[in-house]
Parts: C-alpha cells; sequence; structure tokens
C-alpha cells in the first residue's frame, strides 16, 4: 500500500528505477575508487583536477536556484516564487550533498578534512569555499526545516499516514503548531532569506576566485571570472528550479515569470563569455590563445559549438524568445541548459590545465601521468553516475516523503 | 687557457661551504642554488639522482631537465634547463594550501608535510613551474607477472625497493599503498635529510657538468653567493613575482 503510493506517479517510478540502476552500475567505478585510490583515474600532475572537479562546479551551480528564488521574493517582489522555497531549499540540499561526496573522492587523503578545522589556511581560497560550504548547509538545512515544519507535525498526528512515528520524531515530538509558532517560523525563515544573499554571493563567486586568483593561469586569472561563476551559477541553479517547478507545481503563473529570467541570466552569461574569449584572443598571449583554441577548435571543439552553444544556448534561447507562455517549452529550454552545463563546466577547467606551463616540459620524462591531454575514463564517469543516482534518488525519495511541495502552497502569504 | 680551469673541483668547494653553513644557527642559513644551463649538457643524472634518491614512484619527479629547440634547420640548437621546485621565496603553492599542509622553512625551502596533506592538488595547480606532482599510488612493479612460490615474483620484486619508502624528510614513511606519502602532493625539497648529515643534494653531486651549485645563499664567502652575482643570473618566469631561491646562469 505504502509502496504503491509512492509509485503513484509513472515518470517518478521509471527515474526511480534509473537511479537504482545508476546505483549498481556506479558502483563498480566506486569500488575502484575506494579499493584502490587514485590508481585506476585518468588525470595527472598536469592536469590534476579532472571531471569530478568539472560535477562538482556543475552540482554548486545548481544549488542557486534556491538563491535565485529568494532574489527574485525579497529583492524583485514576485511574492507567488515563494511557494518554491521548500522545493528549492531541498534542491539545494541535495545538490550540496552531490557536491561534498564527489569533492571527497576527488581528495588524496578524505579522512583528513578534520584538518580544515585544526591546521586551517585563512589566506587560502579554498579553505573559504569550505566556510561558505559549510555556511551554506547552515543556512538551507534550518531554512527547509522551518519552512515544512507545520506539515511534519500535522503529518505526525495522522495515525493513519504511515510512518507518522518518523514525521513524529522528525518534528521533535511536537504535536501542536500554534499562530505564535507560525509566526516565529517564518521570521526565522524571512531572517535566513536575507542572510542567503550575501552569503550566496562570495559562495558563488568563491569558486570563481579559487582559480581567478592564480596568476600563473592566464585563461582564469580575471576579475571577471568570479562574476561569470555566479552568472553560470544563477543560469544552471534557475533553470533546474524552473524545470523541477514544472513537474512538481506546474503552475503557469510560475513558470513564465521564471522562463523570463532564465533568458535574461542566458543571454547575459553568453555576453560575459564572449567578452571573455574576445579579450583573451585579442590580448594574443600564447598561453590564453592556446587555451582558447582547445575550447573552439581543439579535439573536442564539439562540445563548445555544438553542446553548449547550439543544444544549451541557442535552442533555450530560441524556445524561451519564441514561446515565453508556454510552459512545456520553458521547461524543455531548461532541461537543454541543464543537461548540456557539464560542457560548460569542463570548458572552464580543463583548457587552461592543458597548456603546457614550461616551454620543453614535453620533451622530457614522459608517463601518462605527466601529460596535459586529459580524457575522464569509464571509471570516473561511472563513480559520477553514482553519485547523479544518488543524488537523484535522495531527490524523488525526499519529495515522496517529505512535505516538500505541500509545505510550499501559500507560502507567498507569508513573505 | 690554463687560467679558466677552476682550481678545484666546485664540489670540494661546495662542501666547504655546507659544513660552514650548518655551522651557522638554523634562521640564519638561506638555502639557494645556481643552475647554469651554460654547462648543463642534458645528461639527465640529477633527475636519475633524484629518482633514485628519494625512491620515487612512476609519474613523480622532483626535478626533470626541460629540453628546447631553437634556431632554424641548419642552424640548430638544444637548451637543457634542469628545472627542481624553484623554492620561491613568494611561493603562490603554499597560500594555495588550505590545510597548511606545505610552508617555507625559515631556510627558504619550501617543503610538505605529508601527514597534513588532504591531496586536494591546488598547489599543484597554483605552482607557475609544474614543479609538483602527485603520488598516485603507481608501482614500476605493477605489470610484473606474479609467480605464487617461485622467488622473483611481483611481490618479491617489488617488496626488494620501491616498497619500502625512503626517509625524505628524516622521517620513516609507512610501507607503500599504506599511506602518505601516497596521495599527497610531493616535490623537491632540497634533500634536507641529506643536508642536516652534511651531504649535498642527489642533484648537486651527480651533476656531471658541475651545472648545479648549491649552499648558503646569505653566505658572501659561498659559491651560490658568488654565482646569484653574475652579470648571467636570471629566474623563470621574473614577471610572476615569485623570487625563486633557484636562479639561473645564461
Ligand atoms: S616552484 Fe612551485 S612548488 Fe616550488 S616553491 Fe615555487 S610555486 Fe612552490
Ligand atoms: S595537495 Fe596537499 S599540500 Fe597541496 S594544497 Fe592540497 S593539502 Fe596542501
Amino acid at each position: 500500500m505504502f509502496w504503491n503510493n509512492i509509485m503513484k506517479n509513472r515518470w517518478e517510478k521509471k527515474l526511480i528505477i534509473l537511479a537504482i540502476i545508476g546505483l549498481v552500475v556506479g558502483s563498480w567505478g566506486m569500488f575502484q575508487r575506494l579499493a584502490y585510490g587514485h590508481l585506476g583515474m585518468n588525470y595527472g600532475s598536469f592536469v590534476p583536477w579532472g571531471l569530478w572537479v568539472a560535477f562538482d562546479l556543475f552540482f554548486l551551480g545548481l544549488t542557486a536556484g534556491a538563491f535565485l528564488i529568494t532574489i527574485l521574493t525579497y529583492v524583485f517582489r514576485i511574492k507567488l516564487l515563494a511557494n518554491l522555497g521548500p522545493l528549492a531549499a531541498f534542491t539545494v540540499l541535495v545538490t550540496l550533498l552531490c557536491e561534498v561526496i564527489i569533492i571527497s573522492l576527488d581528495l588524496g587523503h578524505p579522512l583528513r578534512v578534520y584538518r580544515f578545522l585544526i591546521t586551517p589556511n585563512v589566506g587560502s581560497m579554498l579553505f573559504w569555499l569550505v566556510v561558505f560550504i559549510i555556511s551554506m548547509w547552515l543556512i538551507y538545512a534550518p531554512w527547509f526545516y522551518f519552512l515544512i515544519r507545520e506539515h511534519l507535525i500535522a503529518w505526525g498526528n495522522d495515525a493513519t499516514r504511515p510512518g507518522h512515528k518518523v514525521y513524529r520524531f522528525l518534528a521533535l515530538c511536537k504535536t501542536a503548531y500554534t499562530f505564535q509558532d507560525r509566526q516565529r517560523d517564518h521570521r526565522r525563515t524571512r531572517f535566513l532569506s536575507y542572510l542567503s544573499l550575501p552569503i550566496g554571493v562570495i559562495f558563488f563567486g568563491a569558486h570563481g576566485a579559487i582559480f581567478a586568483i592564480l596568476h600563473n593561469r592566464p585563461l582564469w586569472n580575471s576579475a571577471m571570472l568570479p562574476l561569470i561563476f555566479i552568472m553560470a551559477a544563477l543560469l544552471s541553479g534557475g533553470a533546474l528550479i524552473t524545470f523541477l517547478a514544472y513537474l512538481y507545481q506546474p503552475d503557469d503563473k510560475l513558470i513564465h515569470p521564471l522562463g523570463h529570467v532564465v533568458l535574461l541570466i542566458l543571454l547575459t552569461f553568453l555576453f560575459l563569455e564572449a567578452l571573455q574569449i574576445f579579450v583573451g584572443y585579442q590580448s594574443k598571449i600564447t598561453g590564453i590563445v592556446t587555451s582558447l583554441d582547445l575550447i573552439t577548435v581543439g579535439p573536442y571543439w564539439w562540445a563548445f559549438w555544438v553542446v553548449h552553444l547550439v543544444i544549451g544556448s541557442a535552442i533555450p534561447a530560441f524556445l524561451l524568445i519564441r514561446y515565453p507562455d508556454n510552459s512545456k517549452m520553458v521547461a524543455t529550454a531548461c532541461f537543454l541548459i541543464i543537461v548540456t552545463f557539464l560542457a560548460v563546466r569542463l570548458n572552464y577547467l580543463i583548457p587552461d590545465l592543458a597548456v603546457y606551463k614550461l616551454e620543453g616540459l614535453q620533451n622530457t620524462f614522459f608517463h601518462r601521468r605527466l601529460r596535459p591531454e586529459y580524457v575522464p575514463n569509464l571509471n570516473e564517469w561511472l563513480v559520477s553516475v553514482w553519485v547523479i543516482s544518488l543524488g537523484l534518488l535522495t531527490f524523488l525519495l525526499g519529495t515522496r516523503w517529505l512535505p516538500v511541495i505541500q509545505a510550499g502552497r501559500g507560502e507567498e502569504e507569508h513573505v | 687557457m690554463a687560467r679558466d680551469l677552476p682550481a678545484e673541483d666546485p664540489l670540494v668547494r661546495m662542501q666547504r661551504d655546507l659544513k660552514r653553513a650548518l655551522k651557522k644557527k638554523p634562521q640564519d642559513i638561506k638555502w639557494g642554488m645556481v643552475i647554469d644551463i651554460a654547462k648543463c649538457i642534458g645528461c639527465h643524472a640529477c633527475t636519475i639522482a633524484c629518482v633514485a634518491e628519494n625512491k620515487l614512484p612512476p609519474g613523480v619527479v622532483y626535478r626533470v631537465v626541460l629540453e628546447e629547440d631553437t634556431g632554424k634547420y641548419p642552424y640548430v640548437w638544444r637548451r637543457f634547463t634542469p628545472r627542481p621546485c624553484l623554492h620561491c621565496q613568494n611561493p603562490p603553492c603554499t597560500k594555495a594550501c588550505p590545510v597548511t599542509a606545505t610552508w617555507k622553512t625559515e631556510q627558504g625551502a619550501v617543503i610538505v608535510d605529508y601527514n597534513r596533506c588532504i591531496g586536494c592538488r591546488y598547489c599543484l595547480v597554483a605552482c607557475p613551474y609544474a614543479a609538483r606532482t602527485s603520488d598516485f599510488g603507481e608501482w614500476y612493479t605493477a605489470d610484473t607477472a606474479e609467480l605464487p612460490g617461485k622467488l622473483f615474483g611481483r611481490k618479491a620484486a617489488a617488496n626488494g625497493y620501491e616498497a619500502h619508502p625512503a626517509t625524505e624528510y628524516g622521517k620513516k614513511w609507512p610501507e607503500r599503498d599504506h599511506g602518505s606519502p601516497v596521495g599527497n602532493a610531493r616535490k623537491c625539497h632540497f634533500c634536507l635529510h641529506r643536508l642536516k648529515v652534511g651531504m649535498l643534494p642527489a642533484c648537486t653531486t651527480s651533476c656531471i657538468g658541475r651545472a648545479t651549485i648549491f649552499g648558503d645563499r646569505s653566505d658572501p664567502q659561498s659559491l651560490v653567493y658568488e654565482m646569484i652575482g653574475s652579470p648571467r643570473v636570471y629566474v623563470l618566469k621574473e614577471d610572476l613575482g615569485t623570487r625563486p631561491s633557484v636562479y639561473y646562469l645564461k
């Protein structure tokens, strides 16, 4: 009965099966990683960061949906979008979970992460990134909790509901939800929303800063990079939340304004990207031009021109401009943006690494880990599939078992 | 002509310089290196000596010799530039490390604490000279056939040599594959373990062209100090402001 209830949506059932298959298939890669460390992976010392770091950036971008909803609700006063609050907050928690798992797997010694606490280097951008990842957890976990608490209590009180004892436990055994409780929870969520604005800007910008501060990386070393990373996060996160809104709360009043916002961010992002490429080529600095050539005319030119520009930008832009009032088209456009965004992340990450940093390095000490050519191998893809499947399964089960959708309804009245 | 020949082998003088340096207070020593590329013949002996001294696994290398072709046929040359870690006085790698696992000692050597390093590889990305490599846990004997019961199988071959890491930084490291330095960032450390016992770095003693000069760059009597004063001196990527402690002579 309970299981039937879960399976009531056929596409959800299919996705759950897909996620389970992904977990099973991906476990081969996980086994390789956990048993043999980094031995079975293709990255090396010249391209030290590969597919998993690109996925890390991808996941972190997806967390920006909640940030966008907060901006639109509290800064631009589109209060209706507040209904998406719990869904957006839950998405943040799931994507942050995926991000933390994949980046931990990328570390040589993941069990030493406690070092961030006992021997921190406050001068390192990577340290600050970890601080902001923790801050995101500290903001969005309670935010989500306070948004759904009323429903948790109600579900805990409903003895006919399967698992009501678990809900009672999650509600910290509270059985009554008074008017004062509601007021207090709204005050708390509003405070956390305001707090998420500056933290979010710094968080998404800090990602760009990790790369931008490196003097020796001419393609990255620009003040524009953090801004591009913020826009990239808003674009992929905004597209994700619009797509999810279409699936879970298919209300035209919600989808249409989001479609306009995604289009605006997409065009701004493309403009910034074009500027970066133009300025890079005009600088005529060998390192920059070689890296840019790798993006535009290198062996993976199609990832830039076909995947990113045609499928991930031109077609979505066309759909969003041509059919702004058709929710299905808006959702399709957003879906295309999300699935192609990994190509954007890889194109930011790999080309600067894939250029010899010293003349003559190519003629010395041959070893596959000391080469700038990098193509992720099957193990790396399988681990990524495992992490994505885990995230997908957590998301699907979470939206079924927690009042993620129910709690959003009527939220705009409280903003 | 005879006037140009050195009166003594530079190694003898460097050895004397080292003895003198070791008598100073540790904080008063500033290690430095000068590499005369006019003398380098591209034999790669320093690379091999370093690999042997530190028992470096496949894919890990501290000192490579860059090889560049210059000119146009038939007037072509080959230039050799040995590149250890340059022990920058303003090192971007140490600033990048989120857990202070790598730092510049008061004697100017940039080192890594293998037990602290989490293996994030940010320092590899930050080093402008590609002087850091990560230990991915590779074995030279990985493809050796295993012959159970026979004397020379993969395990026996590995146990004879590479299973036991070198005593880098003067410490005993666990058997290979049982923790650090596998999974860590690794780099040249100026052979601090040798210096401590009065021996010059392995690259310096093995250099048959005597192209590598090592010593206390704050000691006006030392050969390295004298060489740094040469008008031929330059450093790699000076514009980045890393201020290397490894200098080159044109
Ligand atoms: S050469 Fe690279 S590894 Fe060595 S000190 Fe300079 S930045 Fe650090
Ligand atoms: S790889 Fe190790 S030494 Fe390098 S930045 Fe990361 S923790 Fe620091």
